[in-house]
């Protein structure tokens, strides 16, 4: 309730603020704050004491800011008595507490009525502190207890503390300077309100009592108590044992110490939870338990990674952390001087350099460094259009003509030669396609002749390398005859010279055959020239394709191939001579005959596609006989036209009934099953023909090599004369012949140890495979010629 | 052991010998090289700046699926083109120019 107070002396005024801070401070602030003093301590107010003026925004302003002003105190004569501060403490040193109390003495009322309640209850009221005093903080207030302590100053002996008050009281007042100032001499008379207002009760002890019924034990013993502290209260008046004394703690002399540690020295650690890194550890320490930390402390680096600097860390971060940079430390250049003097620990980077890994690395690096220079050419032969290289800017103009010039014939264009100083001067006898990767090649490398013989080479080509071969299987004689496996595409079938087959793994680096028919009792005694993977159709109990090894050889043999526990062969055919062909030889036959063999050496020969029991041959008197796996004695047919060694027949992929025959009379001869003469002769030079295919895609296009050149036929558009022809390099007669399987174009091994690929171009043998076309000419020739 | 040793060393060779190739540079686990074709100043480089190239390289690798690994990694610029293998153990870099 409001209180007027105008210079009145209340002997009893419990003070108390009303909560809300605006206005709360005028009301305190009025009050003759002496009266209240006077009753704890006694002091003659003898000071003008006037209220403060109370406004709210006074207050405000006085207790956000702390700013010293010059502070004057006058008594009731009007004197100055302002007193000097004894101390002039540092601008910062008490402030921090000053302010805070102001908003202590904003806050709450609750606080003044505290502290004026404990200055009622201890005689030395002005110990509660220099907080007290702040918070009384209004003027008079202040001032009067600066009185009351200089009045006390004889009964207490504390000048430590006295000073310490004394100068907070000093800056108290000098902070509330801004407040005093605004009280106006007439501003005393007028009336002020006070809102009084009841605190909250605050327990400093709380004792609950406890009471126990008649009827307890405990009754008669809570009785006696009772009784003995009733009288202990009634002697206590007046007793000598009960004295009031005043106590005084002591305020220790605070002390300012310094303390130095060492210097904290920081260490930046970083770590990447990469997403990797998680299941790196997980998995690293699911499997090993511990944290895979074996590897030795790595180096701190100050590069701009922020590598991590580990020694034994122990969180699983942190050695997901510290697995990465042991195995990818930083190549700051620090480190590279640094290690220069790990000189023993050369040798074990060298180690790990020789790894299998690394070699296949190289590899792989080797195959990328060949595409780059290869790559318009494995272009070509796939058949995919060749991009120009948009750094190339000089040559363009030259490249564009040579374009231009390309006239629509059909013609062949070298791409690139396998070769590599393994091969020079070695003569390509034979070559042969993986079966089941089409650019893995395999070529053999044995002379044919029988002078110079040499040790043979057989070396399997990948497309994805020119210049080196993956596997290099060194034979002890030549190899004259190759055929890989479809069964199981990793073996491959060497026939030697000296009549001994081998069959190689070429998936392993193994340098030794698999298998060696030399310890076969039944083996060649001549070389061997034709080694074929045959398929059978029908396995015993319908069993897949089983697949049986046959060769023929000079010694006049075609022999069936087991792989039991070693290479043992059976005889599917001895290769008699014919006498009644060789009629008008006549007389010379005879000789020969007894002297020599009854057999014929066969050169060649190749299974019906489609019938795997019926198979032609060709032997070196150039008879073809045509022959069954049934019949192991008589031959089913025999077709003459040869006048020299038959070197290859090849029955045509695309028509069932019709085959070539090349021979070393100059002639190639187009055959079909059922007649005994050639229906077709080609002819085109004076060199022995050493090798035909058919080609894969067109019925009426086939290849020829013979020694001096590479020719390409097509029966659609001549059959007098090859479309292309394709000279050989000087020096060097063209061997071997592949066509490829699925690109057209061509290989040509030829005696110099090259095997060169050449694109068809532009060879327009038709739309469809041809079939009708050749047997439209084949009929066409055989209605010509009856 | 040693048959891999030779045929290390002709691969090598054989690499060296391709048309184009500037440089070969084989970087040990720590970054330092072990074996080069290049200057000195040139090599460390280069070792510095690839390894770098192919944290990020295998890190974004890994990240996508980290049951995946990078296995080679090339770089193609106007000049040249920079081929990269690396391992766990060692950065084997090839730089080459083809259309020398």
């Amino acid at each position: 309730m409001p209180v007027r107070t105008a210079k009145q002396m209340k002997p009893t005024l419990k003070v108390t603020k009303s909560r809300t801070p605006n206005q709360s401070t005028s009301g305190v602030l009025r009050v003759n704050q002496s009266a209240t003093n006077t009753r704890s301590v006694n002091s003659s107010v003898h000071r003008k004491s006037f209220t403060l003026a109370g406004d709210s925004k006074v207050l405000d302003k006085g207790s956000v800011q702390t700013h010293k002003q010059t502070v004057q105190v006058f008594d009731e004569t009007g004197k100055d008595v302002t007193p000097q501060p004894l101390y002039q403490p540092e601008a910062g040193a008490l402030q921090p507490k000053q302010s805070k109390i102001f908003t202590n003495h904003d806050t709450s009322g609750s606080t003044l009525s505290d502290f004026l309640s404990t200055a009622y209850q201890t005689t030395n009221a002005s110990f509660a502190a220099p907080f007290t005093r702040s918070v009384f903080g209004s003027s008079s207030v202040s001032r009067s207890s600066q009185s009351t302590m200089e009045s006390m100053n004889d009964e207490i002996e504390d000048p430590s503390s006295k000073k310490d008050i004394s100068l907070s009281l000093s800056d108290v007042q000098v902070r509330r300077e801004e407040i005093k100032e605004q009280i106006k001499e007439h501003m005393l008379d007028c009336m002020v309100d006070c809102y009084l207002t009841e605190t909250e009760t605050i327990w400093l002890l709380d004792m609950p009592a406890l009471s126990v019924s008649m009827d307890s034990e405990e009754a008669e013993v809570v009785k006696g108590r009772n009784m003995a502290y009733q009288e202990l209260c009634k002697n206590r008046l007046g007793n000598d044992k009960y004295m009031e004394r005043p106590m005084q703690t002591f305020n220790g002399a605070p002390k300012a110490k310094e303390v130095q540690s060492d210097s904290i020295s920081m260490v930046e650690k970083a770590t990447m939870a990469t997403h990797w890194d998680i299941y790196d550890s997980y998995v690293s320490d699911g499997g090993a338990g511990n944290a895979a930390d074996g590897a030795s402390p790595t180096k701190l680096d100050i590069s701009t990674l922020h590598r991590v600097h580990s020694s034994r860390p122990l969180d699983r971060t942190m050695s997901g952390a510290s697995a990465i940079s042991t195995a990818s430390t930083s190549s700051s250049r620090i480190d590279t001087e640094a290690f220069v003097v790990q000189g023993e620990n050369e040798s074990d980077p060298e180690d790990v350099l020789h790894s299998e890994k690394f070699l296949q690395d190289l590899l792989v690096m080797e195959r990328a460094v060949l595409e780059n220079i290869y790559q318009p050419k494995l272009a070509a032969y796939r058949q995919l259009p060749i991009l120009p290289d948009p750094n190339r800017e000089q040559k363009a103009g030259d490249e564009r003509d040579g374009q231009d010039d390309v006239s629509l014939n059909p013609a062949l264009e070298r791409l690139w030669a396998f070769n590599c100083e393994l091969t020079m001067g070695r003569n390509v006898s034979n070559m042969a396609w993986n079966k089941k990767n089409p650019d893995l090649l395999a070529v053999g490398y044995g002379q044919f002749d029988f002078k110079d013989q040499k040790s043979g080479l057989v070396c399997c080509w990948s497309l994805k390398n020119p210049t080196w071969p993956e596997r290099i299987f060194h034979c002890e004689s030549g190899v004259t005859a190759l055929d890989f496996s479809t069964c199981s595409p990793s073996q491959l079938a060497v026939g030697m010279h000296d009549g001994s087959i081998a069959i190689y793994n070429v998936q392993s680096t193994e340098k030794t055959p698999v298998i060696d028919s030399s310890d076969c009792a039944h083996k060649h005694t001549g070389p061997v020239w034709q080694v074929r993977w045959v398929e059978n159709e029908h396995g015993p109990g319908g069993e897949d394709k089983r697949e049986t090894l046959i060769s023929v050889s000079a010694d006049g043999r075609i022999s069936k191939w087991f792989l039991r526990k070693g290479l043992d062969g059976i005889d599917l055919m001895k290769l008699k001579r014919m006498r009644s062909v060789r009629k008008h030889l006549g007389v010379k036959e005879r000789k020969i005959e007894a002297l020599i063999s009854r057999h014929a050496s066969g050169l060649c020969f190749h299974f019906h596609n489609n019938d795997s029991n019926i198979y032609l041959v060709g032997t070196e008197d150039g008879l073809i006989h045509k022959c069954s796996c049934s019949y192991n004695e008589q031959f089913l047919g025999t077709y003459t036209a040869h006048i020299g060694p038959v070197y290859k027949i090849t029955w045509s992929p695309l028509c069932p009934d019709v085959f070539l025959s090349c021979s070393a009379d100059w002639t190639i001869q187009l055959w079909r099953q059922d007649l005994f003469t050639p229906i077709l002769g080609f002819t085109s030079t004076h060199k022995a023909v050493h090798d035909i295919e058919w080609s894969p895609r067109w019925a009426t296009v086939f290849g020829a090599v013979n020694e001096g050149r590479l020719e390409i036929w097509d029966l659609g558009s001549s059959i007098l004369d090859p479309i292309i022809v394709s000279m050989a390099r000087p020096g060097v007669k063209l061997t071997s012949l592949l066509f490829a399987t699925q690109t057209d174009c061509v290989l040509v091994g030829d005696s110099g140890g090259q095997v060169s690929v050449y694109k068809l171009k532009n060879l327009n043998a038709g739309e469809g495979k041809e079939v009708n076309t050749l047997h439209d000419i084949i009929r066409s020739t055989l209605a010509s010629q009856l | 052991m040693f048959c891999v040793k030779a045929e290390v060393e002709e691969t090598l060779k054989r690499i060296q010998s391709q048309k184009g190739v500037q440089a070969i540079i084989i970087v040990n686990a720590e970054g330092i090289p072990v074996k080069t074709t290049l200057d000195n100043s040139s090599t460390v480089q280069y070792a510095g700046l690839i390894h770098q190239l192919v944290m990020k390289a295998r890190s974004t690798v890994r990240d996508i699926d980290p049951q995946n690994d990078l296995t080679f990694l090339r770089v193609r610029s106007k000049k040249n083109e920079i081929m990269i293998a690396p391992d766990k153990d060692y950065f084997l870099i090839v730089i080459q120019n083809p259309t020398e």
